[in-house]
């Protein structure tokens, strides 16, 4: 169990503390930054955890912040503590947006009263927002209202420990709506003779839910392994003779969705908390052609001058259209006095990143744009600068089209209480992932 | 109406003094007293700020105090937390309310019952704890579950404070009795409590049996409760035991859906309990159950790169279990350019692990994908990836492959600098294992090593050195000058670590025939006088003595000199199966992390460089018995019979303490594996066993001597 919760500037100096147990004496912090600057003097590798007299130090990073938690013993949950850190960062972040050293100090009472809340002796104890929003009384310094203060006392709600604990009773919206958004992330590596070595898509379905009282949602998708008991979609698909039936993989719910039943028997079911979340994310890792292909020739005459020739092509269908393209391109560090010659987008010579970055707004299927760039390099150079080889990294977002080619089959809202008309809205987008790289030769 | 009320409120707001940020304590003090509500709620606000910044405020606890019976809960909290904080370094100053806090304790509001009890079982103070025998009785039989949860959390903390107090109001009974609550909240909590209590005394409760009475009701509860409470129950689940395998199959099939929750840790607590089970239930390598477990490992690499970090070490670990497990998944273990170094570095390691040695397209794309990696920028990345080139050649053992492999560390040898001493060490590797015949690979290694100058500036580390010195003992006729390339070492003998200054003593007496006599003279002089390392001082009086024998046949010298090495069969270090399975059974806790039992926790110092010579002469020991069991019979050498007795004896009971070190050893997470290969480097020589064994022994030997 954490024996105390930190929060940390990027030296390591304490911003604000919650301590649950008093088994590590408050030495323990002050040797946090030294320690840091000891794992980065010995290696550029610094793993998460760190020990130091017996002290365990487990952190995360987020913004300009650590968030950092230690335990006297080697038995307590790692993958607990980092997944609860993820979390609080998560809490925090809707309560004050963005969790920044400043925001914390703004913040520090409601963050107590929070740190009090999500654990108990270190212990992990109730960490969905919304339920948390109901009872604590803090206001915030960036939520302009909190929630309306209402004439009775506060107290915990009694959903907060049964089986439903994300959601509170006598919710009421005029207007019932749920609105579903599919977003793909590609993570592609290409090599440099444009063979791609890993693809996978990580997909996610977010819900806006905006239903009154306690409704019961029933999702179905056009996956294999989940049954549509929907007969008359199956059935439609029969006559139109097409099975766009695809499999996902390693599927990954919200906890508000029946495990065991979808286990048993392959419907996604759930009561979903109020507002947004995400009810389910997957993984596939069928090959898939790059979305947006780029070849990049660089040649290198070293000691004067280096020429890239760069050619771009949307590979998706000619109706949809690639927005926001960027494509960063690297240079060598020492390359001086861009010259461009392109017809398409903007394009920009980066320093500080050593790169050519080429921004296209909309790149429409199935067109290909290229251009041209010539760049000088000093003619002295020092002891030849061992080569940092770096990728092409590309980003680009695709609205109405996912890549899986999953599909919302129905989305049933029922209420049994108080049977209203639902709506539910859906929309797809597909989008680069953190790690769509194309290695350059 | 209205309007008249927020008119008033305007002017009461008005009206009220604002306190300054400057927070001095004078003013805080008159805020913390004023007639207007809204000032002395701002005052206590700006105290637990001047709190934050660190300041000494615990002076103004009294004046706290006496704002804490107010009506106004939010008011009520911001005195508890202030209380809560000071609870643990001013325990004095709580006594003053001691009658507050039991008098929530029985207030209507849930939310104040529940502070009450948990500042009261916070507070190191005898005093106080007598009060809490009744609110705490109450509470842990309060109505409310909100109320239950926090109570039985006190029960753990009260413990920790107070043991004989604890035992004596028998609440440990009411704790107990908890596990039986309808609320899966309250089940989950009390669990929490429990363990720890029966971490810190396992005499008082009796935990293993409760977990035992409870595993249906913990399995009922999973599918009810927040995540935090599954993973408290799973790591319950994951400390029981199945019957029969009737009964692990039944855990199993609760247990798997969780495989698919959003949080992490859910998905490796279940993936620990299916684990634990799996042994229990007759299962073949096709079970869709290990497809389960291998998607939910998957879906793990797409998770922040920390939780990654820990699935990649708990990987390594179940991987050694089950080898064939993640063996169609390698793809996704491919290093992605923005993956912190930590995770690259884990990920290569698991690559090598998991990829099947018997599919020869998986290792070819493999083998491109780490030249890829060696060619990229961040040293540690870089070398680890060499490493790996050369522990994935052994372990395809093919020899057209290996020289595959080989040809591209040569390039990369001669194209990157400052990498020799990963590409000679890789080469070396390689070439132990299959380069006995392979003259072509000999040739190429050694023609790379022959040309460069000053080596010993090039090479950096003592394993790399070693490796040098090895290479040209082991095939001198490729060199020219070895007795101009051996001096150089020599002369810097006492300024080498032990493994050069070994390595040099078994070089220089295999070729002292070919040597000018006093090479070997004056090595054997610096190595008895001229190091404080016992090992080498050790296996240079051997030597010695050895070369020095009056009747001294040919024979010995023969042996010494001439005697081939072993292959070596991997370079992946392993468990020994008596930890592999302490690892398994504490997957996900934080001693997984570092492949160090709980269990160990107490023998553990620092000093892991320690661990990792006695880890070497444990392993050589192992070996080396075998090796004097087998020559036995040259007793002309020393009077082995009783050395070789006490080795055998001391080999057998280090084996048990083998796993203690090996957590020793393996506790550097950072790149052990130049360590663990150095060792086994070692162990291939049979003349390096045999003078170790000595020296593990030197007692016997200084008698002797």
């Amino acid at each position: 169990m954490a024996s105390c919760i930190y929060f940390c500037d990027n030296k390591g100096k304490t911003i604000l503390s919650r301590r649950y147990r008093d088994d590590i004496p408050t030495s323990a912090i002050e040797k946090f930054p030294s320690l840091l600057l000891e794992a980065e003097h010995e290696s550029s590798v610094v793993p998460p955890c760190l020990t130091h007299n017996g002290v365990q130090y487990m952190f995360i990073q987020h913004n300009d912040v650590y968030v950092l938690t230690m335990s006297r013993s080697l038995s307590i949950n790692v993958a607990e503590v980092f997944s609860f850190l993820y979390k609080l960062v998560d809490v925090l972040a809707e309560y004050v947006k963005t969790v920044e050293e400043e925001s914390i100090r703004d913040n520090f009472v409601i963050i107590y009263e929070l740190l009090d809340e999500m654990l108990d002796y270190g212990i992990p104890q109730i960490t969905e927002t919304k339920m948390l929003k109901q009872y604590i009384t803090q206001k915030s310094f960036k939520l302009i209202k909190s929630v309306k203060k209402s004439k009775n006392v506060v107290r915990p709600p009694s959903q907060l420990t049964q089986s439903v604990s994300w959601r509170p009773e006598g919710i009421v919206y005029k207007k019932n709506e749920a609105f579903l958004d599919v977003v793909e992330s590609i993570n592609m590596l290409i090599s440099a003779n444009g063979q791609v070595l890993r693809s996978e898509i990580l997909g996610k379905v977010k819900v806006k839910s905006h239903l009154s009282g306690m409704p019961d949602l029933k999702l179905g998708l056009n996956d294999k392994g989940i049954f549509t008991s929907d007969d008359s979609s199956n059935k439609s698909d029969r006559s139109t003779g097409k099975n766009s039936n695809i499999e996902l993989e390693d599927l990954k719910f919200h906890q508000c969705v029946r495990l065991s039943k979808f286990e048993n028997e392959k419907i996604i079911t759930f009561i979903p908390p109020d507002g947004d979340f995400e009810l389910m994310n997957y993984r596939l890792s069928t090959p898939i052609k790059p979305l947006i292909w780029c070849d990049a020739k660089i040649q290198v005459h070293s000691q004067s001058r280096i020429e890239i020739h760069c050619r771009a092509k949307a590979q998706i269908k000619k109706k949809s259209s690639a927005n926001n393209v960027e494509i960063l391109i690297p240079v060598p560090e020492d390359a001086d006095s861009p010259k461009f010659r392109y017809s398409h987008g903007s394009l920009k010579y980066v320093p500080e990143k050593s790169a050519i970055l080429w921004k296209i707004k909309t790149f429409n299927g199935g067109k290909e744009y290229s251009f041209a760039a010539h760049l000088g390099l000093p003619s002295m150079t020092d002891v030849e600068v061992p080569k940092a080889k770096r990728p092409i990294q590309v980003k680009f977002q695709i609205p109405y089209f996912t890549t899986s080619g999953i599909q919302v089959r129905y989305l049933k809202v029922q209420e049994p209480k108080l049977q209203y008309q639902s709506y539910p809205w859906v929309r797809y987008i597909t989008e680069s992932g953190d790690d769509y790289t194309i290695r350059t030769a | 109406m209205e309007k008249k009320l927020k008119k008033f409120l305007q002017n009461a707001t008005r009206v009220a003094p604002k306190i300054s940020k400057k927070g001095e304590l004078f003013e805080l003090r008159n805020g913390l007293v004023s007639q207007y509500p809204q000032t002395r709620k701002d005052a206590i606000k700006k105290t637990i700020q001047q709190m934050t910044l660190g300041k000494d405020v615990s002076s103004l606890f009294p004046d706290i105090l006496k704002n804490i019976a107010a009506s106004d809960v939010e008011q009520k909290k911001l005195v508890y937390l202030y209380v809560m904080n000071y609870a643990e370094t001013h325990p004095e100053l709580c006594i003053l309310a001691v009658n507050t806090f039991v008098s929530d304790a029985q207030d209507s509001n849930p939310l104040i019952r529940c502070m009450a009890i948990r500042t009261m079982s916070m507070i190191r103070v005898d005093k106080i704890l007598e009060y809490v025998e009744i609110p705490l009785r109450k509470t842990l039989q309060d109505d409310n579950p909100y109320v239950r949860k926090t109570a039985v959390i006190c029960v753990a903390k009260l413990f920790a404070l107070n043991k004989e107090l604890c035992q004596e109001l028998g609440v440990l009974e009411d704790l107990v009795f908890a596990l039986e609550d309808s609320n899966p909240m309250v089940v989950a909590n009390a669990i929490a409590a429990l363990s720890d209590i029966y971490s810190a005394d396992s005499s008082v409760v009796p935990l293993p049996k409760l977990i035992q009475q409870h595993v249906s009701q913990f399995l009922l509860a999973l599918n009810e409760c927040t995540e935090w409470a599954r993973i408290i129950i799973l790591g319950a689940l994951a400390e029981y035991t199945a019957k029969d395998s009737i009964e692990a199959g039944e855990i199993i099939d609760r247990v798997t859906p969780h495989l698919q929750h959003a949080n992490a840790a859910v998905v490796l607590a279940s993936i620990k309990v299916v684990i634990k089970n799996i042994p229990k239930i007759q299962t073949n390598v096709d079970s869709p159950i290990f497809s389960k477990i291998s998607s939910g490992l998957v879906s793990l690499m797409s998770t922040p790169p920390e939780m990654q970090y820990v699935a990649l070490r708990n990987i390594r670990i179940i991987l050694e279990k089950y080898p064939q497990l993640l063996s169609r998944e390698l793809r996704i273990f491919y290093v992605k350019f923005n993956d912190p170094l930590y995770v690259k570095l884990e990920k290569i390691d698991t690559l090598v692990r998991l990829v099947d040695p018997s599919n020869l397209k998986q290792c070819t794309l493999l083998l491109a994908e780490l030249k890829e990696y060696a060619l990229e920028f961040e040293p540690e990345f870089v070398s680890r990836a060499i490493l790996a080139l050369s522990q994935l050649g052994v372990k395809y053992s093919d020899v057209k492959f290996i020289r595959k492999v080989l040809d591209i560390i040569v390039e990369l040898c001669n194209t990157r600098d400052s990498f020799q001493d990963d590409c000679l060490i890789s080469m070396c590797n390689l070439l132990r294992h299959a380069g006995h015949e392979e003259d072509e690979m000999i040739t190429q290694v050694c023609s790379l090593a022959q040309v460069w100058s000053s080596v010993e500036s090039l090479l950096q580390t003592d394993y790399a050195k070693c490796n040098y010195v090895w290479l040209l003992g082991q095939f001198p006729a490729k060199f020219s000058n070895i007795e101009q390339k051996l001096q150089v070492f020599i002369d810097s003998f006492t300024q080498e670590e032990s493994l050069t200054q070994m390595s040099l003593l078994i070089t220089v007496v295999r070729l002292h025939a070919s040597l000018s006599g006093s090479v070997l003279q004056n090595l054997l002089n610096l190595a008895t006088t001229g190091t404080d390392e016992v090992d080498v001082r050790d296996m240079a009086i051997m030597y010695w003595r050895c070369l020095s024998l009056e009747d001294s046949n040919d024979d010995l010298i023969n042996e010494l000199c001439n005697s081939s090495l072993p292959e070596v069969a991997t370079t992946l270090d392993t468990f020994s199966p008596e930890l592999l399975e302490t690892l398994l059974a504490e997957l996900s806790l934080l001693s997984s992390i570092y492949y160090r039992p709980v269990a160990t926790m107490t023998k553990f110092n620092m000093g892991s460089n320690n661990g990792l010579k006695n880890k070497q002469l444990d392993e050589l020991q192992f070996l080396a018995r075998d090796e004097i069991l087998k020559n036995m019979n040259e007793d002309n050498l020393l009077d082995f019979d009783d050395d070789s007795n006490s080795a055998t004896n001391t080999a057998v009971t280090n084996s048990s303490v083998l796993g203690d070190l090996n957590d020793l050893f393996d506790f550097t997470p950072v790149q052990p594996q130049p360590v663990e290969d150095s060792m086994q480097n070692l162990s291939l020589k049979p003349k390096t066993e045999s003078s170790t064994t000595k020296s593990s022994n030197t007692k016997d030997l200084l008698d002797l001597f």
